[in-house]
């Protein structure tokens, strides 16, 4: 008898095969069996006539590295289908690291990822300093899969201290970070992560940037002796610096023989040849044998954010960051000072913030005036005989910083032709950020962002396509072993879905954050039921007990 | 298969100075030159960058104009 029987489903394997009618039987967190009208009986039978039954999906770019010490099933990514996550991209990972640097970290995963401080300082007590033993403060209340990368700013930390943000490695200090890569590998990290765009909170370069190439070929010499992944954040606001990453990535490659990716790259009308020429060079460099994956995610950027908080709009604005980093009543004050919001108009460009916030839309939903909701930051400057950034800080303040504005359509601008880029096999779909950035959008839902707008909108991938690009393709490109496929023998990590109606819910906030905090969710449309290692971990609506997540085996 | 010719750049070396980087990434122009050119070619370190010509162990730095 089996534990879970899946009957009457239209079973798609993962790997590209069409849809066919089946049942899925699961036994002590396998797949014991995929067929037609199977007979031995299941302890829990499942219906899933008229919906797809799919292995999990996998979500390659994500920073739950925090949340999965409170909520092991890194919600709501859990209940999209998402079975197994990689956290600890982007150089960033919650070990290894000393005591001494948490402070450090923190203000890092604050400025990067727009992590509230309160959810390292009150959900959960740093029991660890090594790999193995973050490794074991999450294992065991998991829910979801976890493949954790090793961050390379932490491991610069480790071995240099405040050092590592100030200069080069010394060839004995290169020699302390292979060792203490290959503990981290030892200890089941997936790959090495690093950052060639990323600064902390005081806009201070994070310590990977302050590695010479040759430091990062010695760490990949280590990679090597385990054929695992290297992830960059290239810069990947410029095409040609992208490319020559792109040709460090397939060097460290072919000789090290390792896989390696790098996220995000966007594509939008402002730059409409960027990822026609990275794939080009991608394409070159994959006929010589090079492994070089480019991230794409399926969804735009669109960053909602008021004056209440910090937010990734400000990125390249540290003056207005400085402000909105003080207490609410200081960050008033300092607003309503003229020298202050004249240096901030300033700040924003000499077109006083047209270029930058004309096109900014008032959002909905908060306490903003109704007859501004859905018009553009432009057109009511203008209507008040400011300038838009003018108009943000003076249209903020009569609200009590409480109106909300929506920079719609950044990174991807048109599904017409990301639905091709999408489909392409060179492309590897990721980049979500799943569990970042948490008060200007919502991470979540781009898997059913990816059927309800790329396969029933566009028609840019089959449905059998779509689910193979966030399965098997994943799990091989990071050598998940035995995961991303519905095969006999396999991890029993399963998706009921309809395909007719599987999407993402709308944006909205919540403040389930440690500490109250805020943050903007989606919930899931369309997903039935979610299996992880062999037993139900959501259907109907709601989550279980189960916590059946593993850290991945790797192959 | 042959790559397509792209941008030619180079990285710092350790303790390295835009001064030196110039001197070694293009010697065939006289030193004033190499610099200005590279700052030019270079806006993401040495425009858009806070503090502006920081220069980092991992940059990517051009030492030719962009290919048309």
């Amino acid at each position: 008898m089996f534990d879970i029987l899946i009957k009457n489903g239209m079973v798609i394997d993962g790997v590209g095969s069409k849809a066919v009618l089946s049942d899925v039987g699961i036994k002590d967190g396998k797949i014991l069996a995929i067929g037609e009208n199977l007979k031995d009986g299941g302890r829990q039978v499942l219906d899933a006539a008229g919906l797809v039954v799919s292995p999990g999906f996998i979500d390659p770019h994500t920073h739950f590295d925090a949340q999965l010490l409170w909520d092991g099933a890194a919600k709501p990514a859990l209940e999209h289908g998402v079975t197994s996550i990689i956290p600890g991209n982007c150089s960033l990972s919650l070990a290894p690291l000393k005591a001494e640097d948490r402070k450090t970290l923190i203000g890092m995963f604050q400025q990067i990822e727009e992590l509230p401080p309160a959810a390292f300082t009150d959900a959960f007590e740093w029991t660890w300093e090594t790999f193995s033993g973050y490794r074991a403060a999450i294992e065991g209340t998991l829910s979801v899969n976890v493949a954790p990368l090793v961050g390379h700013s932490v491991i610069r930390l480790w071995v240099m201290g405040a050092d590592a943000q100030q200069r080069a490695a010394r060839p004995e200090e290169i020699s302390a970070m292979q060792d203490l890569l290959r503990e981290c590998l030892n200890a089941g990290a997936v790959g090495l992560s690093t950052s060639f765009v990323d600064v902390d909170e005081n806009a201070r370069p994070v310590p990977s940037r302050f590695a010479q190439f040759q430091e990062l070929d010695a760490l990949c010499a280590v990679l090597g002796e385990f054929g695992r992944m290297l992830q960059i954040v290239p810069e990947f606001y410029d095409t040609d610096i992208t490319i020559a990453r792109i040709d460090q990535l397939a060097e460290l490659s072919l000789k090290h023989k390792i896989p390696t990716t790098l996220s995000p790259v966007f594509d939008n009308r402002q730059s409409p040849n960027n990822v026609p020429r990275t794939l080009a060079r991608i394409d070159e460099q994959m006929a010589r044998g090079a492994r070089v994956w480019p991230q794409m995610q399926t969804r735009p950027i669109d960053i909602s954010f008021s004056l209440l908080r910090p937010s990734l709009f400000f990125a390249r604005l540290p003056s207005w960051v400085k402000i909105l980093r003080l207490p609410v009543t200081e960050r008033i004050s300092a607003l309503r000072d003229p020298v202050t919001a004249d240096k901030l108009v300033a700040d924003a460009g000499e077109d006083g913030g047209e270029r930058l916030m004309g096109r900014l839309i008032v959002r909905g939903g908060g306490e903003a005036p109704e007859h501004l909701v859905g018009r553009t930051l432009g057109d009511i400057a203008a209507e008040r005989g400011e300038v838009p950034a003018r108009a943000l800080i003076t249209l903020s303040l009569e609200n009590d910083l409480e109106i909300a504005f929506l920079a719609a359509n950044g990174g991807h601008d048109s599904t017409d032709r990301i639905g091709p880029m999408l489909a392409n096999p060179l492309v590897h779909i990721g980049a979500s950020d799943g569990g970042a950035h948490l008060t200007s959008f919502s991470t979540y839902g781009d898997t059913g962002y990816l059927f309800s707008e790329f396969v029933r909108k566009s028609g840019a991938l089959t449905l059998e396509h779509a689910v193979q690009k966030i399965t098997s393709e994943p799990a091989e490109i990071w050598g998940l072993k035995d995961r991303g496929i519905l095969k006999t023998g396999y991890a029993a990590d399963v998706v009921i879905f309809d395909p007719l109606t599987i999407d993402r819910g709308i944006e909205r906030p919540v403040f389930d954050m440690p500490g109250g905090g805020m943050r903007y969710v989606r919930d899931s449309i369309g997903v039935d039921t979610v299996v992880v290692n062999g037993q139900i971990a959501w259907a109907k609506g709601a989550y279980t007990n189960a916590q059946t997540g593993q850290i991945c085996e790797l192959a | 298969m042959t790559l397509s010719q792209q941008r030619r750049f180079t990285t710092p070396e350790p303790d390295e100075t835009l001064d030196s980087l110039a001197a070694r990434a293009r010697p065939d122009l006289d030193l004033a030159t190499a610099i200005e050119l590279i700052r030019g070619w270079n806006l993401h370190i040495f425009l858009m960058r806070r503090p502006r010509g920081l220069l980092l162990g991992g940059d990517v730095v051009f030492i030719e104009p962009p290919l048309i």
